[in-house]
């Protein structure tokens, strides 16, 4: 019982984490229409921003976050506003083929400039627990699951009261409308991809405090932000929540009960499932 | 040079390899309320998306004397020509409030909106009642209220209302009518754009009748009216 109990936690906090991954490609994916293959190359960018502000500058990883999202959002933006924005509203096979190639290139430069070398991020506290109803918690993972809600909710207050939040849920309701009122679709989408990327940086920030992270991490992050993605559905951060920490905790009961190789299989497994009986996620819309 | 406010001269437009606008000429002056009428598939939608540069064509447009062909169609939103679309086209899932204020996304004077908000809760008492409401839920009648609300809170200096009275009770198409007649008054141009033709040429200054991608008649609104061959053609009599 105390194990399951701290199985479940480990899971929730996990998901947390997950959720924010999840969060930058659901929005790309909901406004642009498209499944950003390179969102886990980006989230392994902001890993390693966050890694060499430690290690070289001395820089905490929290205090860090806010630098790898503005850091991650310059690159996004560029991104969008140099080579996607060419492709927007393209067919999805050719975004996919694009994003795809992104991915590659990050991931080679990646390799080159870094190396292929494990890393984490080790600031003094990681070690630090403390105990609740017997279950142990450690201080950076309660810290980044804190953390990873404050941004999925700052993002939602963002999109639901600020006028550039309205222009970017009008433009993916309604494109045409929205240009009939001003928005500039390009501006919008190169600022939705920046913001995406941000949420990517910020996101593998926190995956290197609490995880090992190398260039090739991103593969596996894309899957799993779209699996979060299809599970929670596009409409609401709350879905994407919802849908991380029920990754989350898959993942945590798998790993202790069929063993931790089968984690990938039982996260993908689900994601299967979820595509058959619910298209529209756990809280979409059965119709 | 002449005083009007937009005028079109020779203009041809149409979508890819398929040409709709054949020597199409116009002119709205300052303050008019000039409607255009014609059956379906006349081109009257196509000619309303070359004002406003979603498609571009041929021929000379100008507004105050600008030439409108080298603007995209920010550009041309900016100068005050502002369209409210056939079919509303309202963002479903947003509020009335925030369907509104998108019509003044391109506005940075924050209380100025506030200003013009009142003015459109004002026009249209029933939009301030169902401010938080989700616009796709709205009746007909509403939701094309709150498609021109939005477009007023741009501070259109030219209002293109195309097939405004489509699905609406005739009761409510002359409510909608009586405000446009107000907005005229304070200074907003409309080109109304109408199947519906004798709604239109009762509230309207002028009309042009369009036929196949082109302008056959024009008159003032009576003239139109009285028209036998308009009669004959649109009106059933
Ligand atoms: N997106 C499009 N692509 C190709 N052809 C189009 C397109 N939109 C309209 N057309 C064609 O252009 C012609 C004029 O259409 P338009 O919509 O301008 O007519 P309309 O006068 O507005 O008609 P209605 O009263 O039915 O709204 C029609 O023959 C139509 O088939
Ligand atoms: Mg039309």
């Amino acid at each position: 019982m105390q194990l399951l109990a701290q199985v479940l936690v480990n899971g929730v906090l996990l998901g947390g984490l997950y959720a924010l991954m999840a969060l930058g490609l659901a929005l790309v994916w909901g406004v642009l229409n498209i499944v950003n293959l390179a969102h886990g190359a980006l989230i392994m960018l902001g890993a390693y921003v966050g890694y060499y502000l430690f290690t070289l500058l001395d820089v905490d990883p929290f205090i860090a976050l806010p630098i790898a999202m503005v850091v991650l959002f310059c690159v996004g933006y560029l991104l969008q506003a140099g080579i996607l924005n060419l492709i927007a509203r393209a067919a999805m096979f050719n975004t996919l083929l694009i994003t795809f190639g992104i991915d590659v290139v990050l991931t080679q430069l990646a390799q080159m400039l870094f190396s292929a070398d494990y890393r984490t991020i080790n600031p003094g506290y990681a070690g630090a627990n403390f105990m609740l109803f017997g279950i142990t918690l450690p201080w950076v993972r309660v810290l980044a699951f804190a953390v990873a809600l404050l941004l999925t909710l700052a993002m939602w207050l963002f999109l639901l009261h600020t006028r550039l939040g309205r222009g970017i849920r009008a433009t993916a309701q309604n494109l045409g409308a929205a240009r009939l009122y001003g928005v500039s679709p390009k501006r919008i989408y190169a600022l939705t991809f920046g913001i995406g990327a941000a949420l990517a940086g910020g996101a593998g920030d926190l995956y290197g405090v609490v995880s090992q992270i190398n260039p090739y991490i991103g593969a596996t992050l894309t899957a799993k932000s779209f699996a979060i993605a299809i599970i929670g559905g596009l409409e609401s951060p709350l879905g994407v929540v919802v849908g991380g920490i029920f990754l989350g905790i898959v993942e945590s009961l798998t790993a202790l009960y069929i063993g931790p190789t089968f984690v990938d299989v039982a996260s993908f497994g689900i994601l299967v499932l979820v595509l058959i009986f619910r298209p529209n996620g756990l809280l979409g819309s059965t119709t | 040079m002449s005083g009007n406010l937009l005028e079109v001269q020779g203009l041809f437009a149409g979508y890819g390899e398929v040409p709709v606008l054949r020597d199409v000429h116009i002119a709205v002056g300052r303050g008019e309320i000039v409607a255009l009428v014609g059956s379906n598939g006349a081109g009257k939608t196509t000619l309303l998306r070359a004002l406003s540069r979603v498609l571009s064509g041929t021929g000379k447009l100008t507004f105050e004397g600008r030439d409108l062909s080298c603007l995209t169609p920010e550009q041309v939103f900016k100068l005050g020509i502002v369209q409210v679309p056939e079919g509303r086209q309202l963002f479903d899932q947003m509020t009335v409030l925030e369907n509104l204020m998108m019509g003044a996304f391109a506005r940075r004077d924050r209380k100025a909106i506030q200003e013009t908000l009142a003015s459109v809760y004002e026009l249209f008492p029933k939009l301030y009642e169902r401010r938080t409401q989700r616009a796709g839920s709205l009746s007909g009648g509403e939701q094309q209220m709150c498609a021109i609300g939005r477009a007023l809170m741009a501070m259109p200096r030219l209002l293109m209302v195309d097939e405004m009275s489509l699905g609406l009770a005739p009761v409510i198409v002359d409510q909608l009518l009586e405000v446009l007649s107000t907005i005229r008054k304070q200074g907003v141009t409309v080109l109304l754009v109408e199947q519906d033709v004798f709604a239109a040429l009762e509230v309207a200054d002028r009309g042009y009748v369009m036929e196949t991608g082109t302008v056959t008649q024009s008159g003032t609104a009576q003239a139109l009216s009285e028209d036998p061959e308009v009669k004959r053609a649109y009106l059933g009599i």
